[in-house]
């Protein structure tokens, strides 16, 4: 297939209400086709797994490329320099070494951002007044979350929605001011950023001593954890605090989780409980496997977390992450990150040893 | 199966409140109770070992301590005795290694105990070991007594089983009423050995204690810190950075940080006939409590210009870790050590894209992996569970700049070598860091009296009283029988 036919094929498939095991097999196979044809790192890691064309008959045989290739490789299927967007992981592990994915065309990434935000965030609205606890995308233009919150702004915001994140931080007097209005209008009002955002508002608000109820029908986004940006909290406790700062239920609290490299994000059903099951479109699938193995592991049994990304037709459509999971009904439940265990003994392990290099 | 870990003389077991660790491994369970003690018990059994050890083994002559040790030390060699079959049979499942492993590895280890090794000890550290029971005479004039802690407290780490067992013989030897808090991946022989210590001479059993807190939990461990003269503690840097940061500056620390290990082989090694059984000692070497004690090899810098190359060399060592895969399976990972190795073993797959000398051999789903690189690399841990880099140079010359940039984390190194060769490069090594060189299938077994962390067992753990001469004279003209 050329590019602009599996664009096509993208769209359409995101476009179909569902999708069964053999349509999304079918759509994954041609997907994996192309990028072996296209992407040469990628066709070489898939040689070199003994993986091909010829081998691959379901898409769980696709090899999954783990996320630390896409800080050494150009997983490209396009030349690099002809991306329309390139997003850029934190650079906050491996020394300020920075993950890319390359995107020739914004379009299937905004199409599946757009249909799963609307189908697991807007509930049914077609806009929500929105607050943007993020940077936008002018300041961060490598950023895929920024992007994600600029896009959700436009698409599904009202027109007084806005950002307080600015070169300065959080503008909290601006913030509190929205939320007094938020309060007073008794429309529904939404809160989307980084996770480490929150805290600040949070120990902000405990310092000034403010509370709010926002109207019902109001909800929280938070996406990506603390990454030593704020202080740690645990689940629990992070969501108790924002139910009782803001007066929006736990279950009305969303936790997405997406990653640079992927075109897709997953979404809970609120966090009453922690850890919530996540889950995403029918253009995407999960996988836990051992991950020295790779092969699949049953459910209910730890694992790392592979997913199978369509939308991510450019780089590399499976990839192994660095998250721990396991598979339940109707999803899985992410467990935090693994970061390589330390030492069991007395031996100096690889990230100790990092940590101790970086200084 | 049900344990009890520690040793609490003094303290009637129904007033102790116990935590359960649950283990499980090659398909067998066993739940290990812990003893969590409150501030007040830590307390009066701080008190009574410091008392019982101040009466009763400060008294003791050094050669019956060592007869002591050494009895013990035969009933965990004894394959009969019911301690060393309980040990045998609960510790593959608290560690996770493997039978075979266990049993071999406790019986070299254990082996260093022994009365005669334990003189080693002694002479190692002491010319004269008699300085520990009363004064002797100083080479300098006067008289010296060597004198061990009041209360030393050890701080074990790790599942290497029997690790605990060094600094505790060392405290013992010296005297020190002795406190070791296990660690919860290996809480056992600690206690056990306490209490085969504790039949063999049941008031000197009331002169050491065996205790748990949960790592890192501040305010048990500062009740402890408080308590001792002299801390022993092993573990990460920050865990013993926020350690050091308790211990009241009265107090003597003396920490044992993580360490890395490395191989170097020489060309003159590589021939034919040589290089076969050299690589099944490396093997062994890497396989020897998976990687995880401070003295293992994580990484083999082989020179070129042997008959054997550094690459064939690569592939026999690979060969003989799927060997010994065989017959001692790697224990089972937990998710971030499988993370662990996979992410290091597609790193090096990755760099094998960019260049092309860097090879990672075997299959994903081995239970070993090795890389070979033909470009030379700083020294860098592996995955440890049986990862390997082993990386070609020109001569073993380059390596002592590879490894220095380690300088704060090296300890052992293994060489196969010319004995010219080994004291030159000896020497260079040594210049680095290095503080123990020794033979390849010996590196997870230092030998008795070894200088751990190039330190002393004994020595860094007493205190010198010394008579000076001025003293004897003024008394000479005190005594009775003085013209």
């Amino acid at each position: 297939m050329t590019q602009s036919e599996i664009i096509e094929a993208l769209l359409a498939f995101i476009d179909q209400d569902d999708a069964s095991e053999a349509a999304f097999e079918r759509m994954a196979l041609a997907v994996f086709a192309y990028q072996f044809a296209h992407n040469a790192p990628y066709r070489r890691f898939a040689i070199q797994r003994g993986r091909t064309t010829l081998t691959v008959r379901s898409w769980r045989d696709i090899p999954a490329v783990p996320i630390s290739a896409f800080k050494t490789l150009t997983l490209s299927c396009t030349p690099p320099e002809a991306a329309e967007r390139i997003f850029m992981t934190s650079g906050t592990t491996q020394g300020g070494v920075r993950g890319k994915s390359h995107h020739p065309t914004m379009a299937v990434w905004s199409r599946s951002m757009l249909v799963n935000f609307r189908r697991r965030f807007m509930a049914g609205r077609e806009r929500i007044a929105m607050g943007i606890l993020f940077p936008d995308d002018v300041a961060m233009p490598n950023s895929s979350l920024a992007h994600y919150l600029a896009l959700a702004k436009q698409e599904c915001g009202t027109p007084d929605s806005e950002g307080f994140i600015g070169a300065d931080g959080l503008d909290l007097p601006r913030l509190i001011a929205a939320l007094e209005r938020a309060q007073e209008s008794g429309e529904p009002y939404a809160l989307l950023g980084a996770s480490f955002s929150f805290v600040h508002l949070l120990d902000a608000l405990a310092a000034q001593g403010r509370r709010f109820a926002l109207p019902e029908g109001s909800r929280i986004l938070d996406t990506g954890g603390f990454k030593g940006q704020s202080r740690e909290m645990t689940p629990d406790a992070f969501y108790d605090a924002l139910s009782a700062a803001l007066g929006v239920p736990r279950e009305a609290c969303i936790n997405m989780y997406g990653m640079t490299e992927l075109s897709t994000q997953f979404y809970d059903n609120g966090n009453a409980v922690c850890p919530p099951v996540k889950s995403g479109p029918h253009w995407i699938r999960s996988r836990v496997v051992d991950p020295v193995s790779g092969r699949d592991l049953p459910e209910g049994v730890t694992g790392v977390l592979v997913h199978h990304d369509l939308a991510h037709f450019n780089c590399a459509s499976a990839i192994l992450t660095e998250d721990a999971g396991v598979m339940v009904e109707g999803g899985f439940r992410l467990l935090g990150r693994v970061d390589g265990a330390d030492s069991k003994g007395c031996s100096v392990a690889v990230e100790e040893f990092l940590r101790a290099a970086r200084g | 199966m049900i344990e009890t870990a520690g040793h609490l003389p003094g303290l009637p077991a129904g007033e102790v409140a116990w935590r359960t660790l649950d283990f499980s491994a090659w398909g067998e369970r066993v739940q290990v109770r812990v003893p969590e003690l409150t501030a007040a018990q830590a307390g009066a059994l701080a008190g009574h070992v410091r008392e019982q050890a101040r009466t009763y083994l400060r008294t003791l002559p050094v050669a019956q301590i060592v007869a002591t040790l050494d009895a013990a030390i035969a009933r965990l060699l004894d394959r009969d005795d019911p301690w060393r079959r309980r040990a045998e049979a609960v510790l593959p499942i608290v560690t996770g290694y493997d039978r075979e492993s266990v049993r071999l590895g406790l019986s070299g280890y254990l082996r260093s105990f022994r009365a005669p090794q334990l003189q080693r000890f002694l002479a190692e550290d002491f010319a004269n070991p008699a300085v520990l029971d009363g004064f002797q005479p100083a080479m300098k004039g006067g008289f010296t007594r060597a004198q061990g802690p009041q209360l030393l407290l050890h701080i074990w780490a790790g599942n290497v089983p029997g690790l605990s067992l060094w600094s505790l013989i060392c405290g013992v030897l010296v005297k020190a009423g002795t406190v070791g808090k296990v660690a919860s991946a290996e809480p056992l022989l600690a206690g056990w050995f306490a209490q085969i210590l504790a039949e063999i001479d049941p008031q000197l059993g009331e002169c050491l204690a065996v205790v748990w807190w949960k790592g890192g939990d501040a305010e048990a461990e500062r009740a402890w810190l408080n308590q001792a003269d002299t801390i022993v503690a092993y573990g990460g840097n920050d865990a013993l950075a926020a350690i050091r940061e308790r211990v009241p500056v009265t107090a003597r620390f003396l920490p044992h940080g993580h360490r890395i290990g490395f191989g170097l082989i020489g060309a003159e090694a590589l021939d034919t006939r040589r290089a076969g059984p050299l690589a099944r000692l490396v093997a062994q070497d890497v396989a020897r409590w998976e990687q995880q004690g401070c003295y293992s090899p994580q990484m083999l810098f082989v020179a070129r210009g042997g008959a054997v190359s550094p690459r064939e060399f690569a592939e026999r060592v690979s060969q003989e870790l799927g060997a010994l895969s065989l017959r001692h399976p790697r224990r089972a990972l937990c998710v971030a050590e499988a993370a662990g190795v996979a992410a290091w073993r597609s790193r090096e797959e990755m760099r094998g894209f960019d260049e092309d000398g860097t090879v990672v051999l075997g299959e994903a789903g081995d239970g070993w992996s090795v890389v070979f690189s033909d470009a030379a690399q700083p020294l860098a841990p592996s995955a440890l569970n049986r990862t390997l880099k082993i990386v070609a140079v020109d001569s073993l010359d380059a390596v002592p700049a590879l490894v220095s940039p380690s300088r704060a984390y090296l300890q052992t190194a293994a060489v196969a070598a010319s004995p010219r060769e080994l004291f030159r490069i000896a020497a260079l090594l040594g210049d680095a860091g290095v503080t123990r060189i020794c033979g390849f299938g010996a590196m997870a077994a230092p030998e008795a009296g070894w200088h751990n962390d190039g330190r002393f067992n004994l020595l860094d753990l007493v205190r010198l009283t010394e008579i000076e001469q001025s003293a004897e004279r003024a008394a000479d003209d005190l005594a009775p029988y003085v013209d």
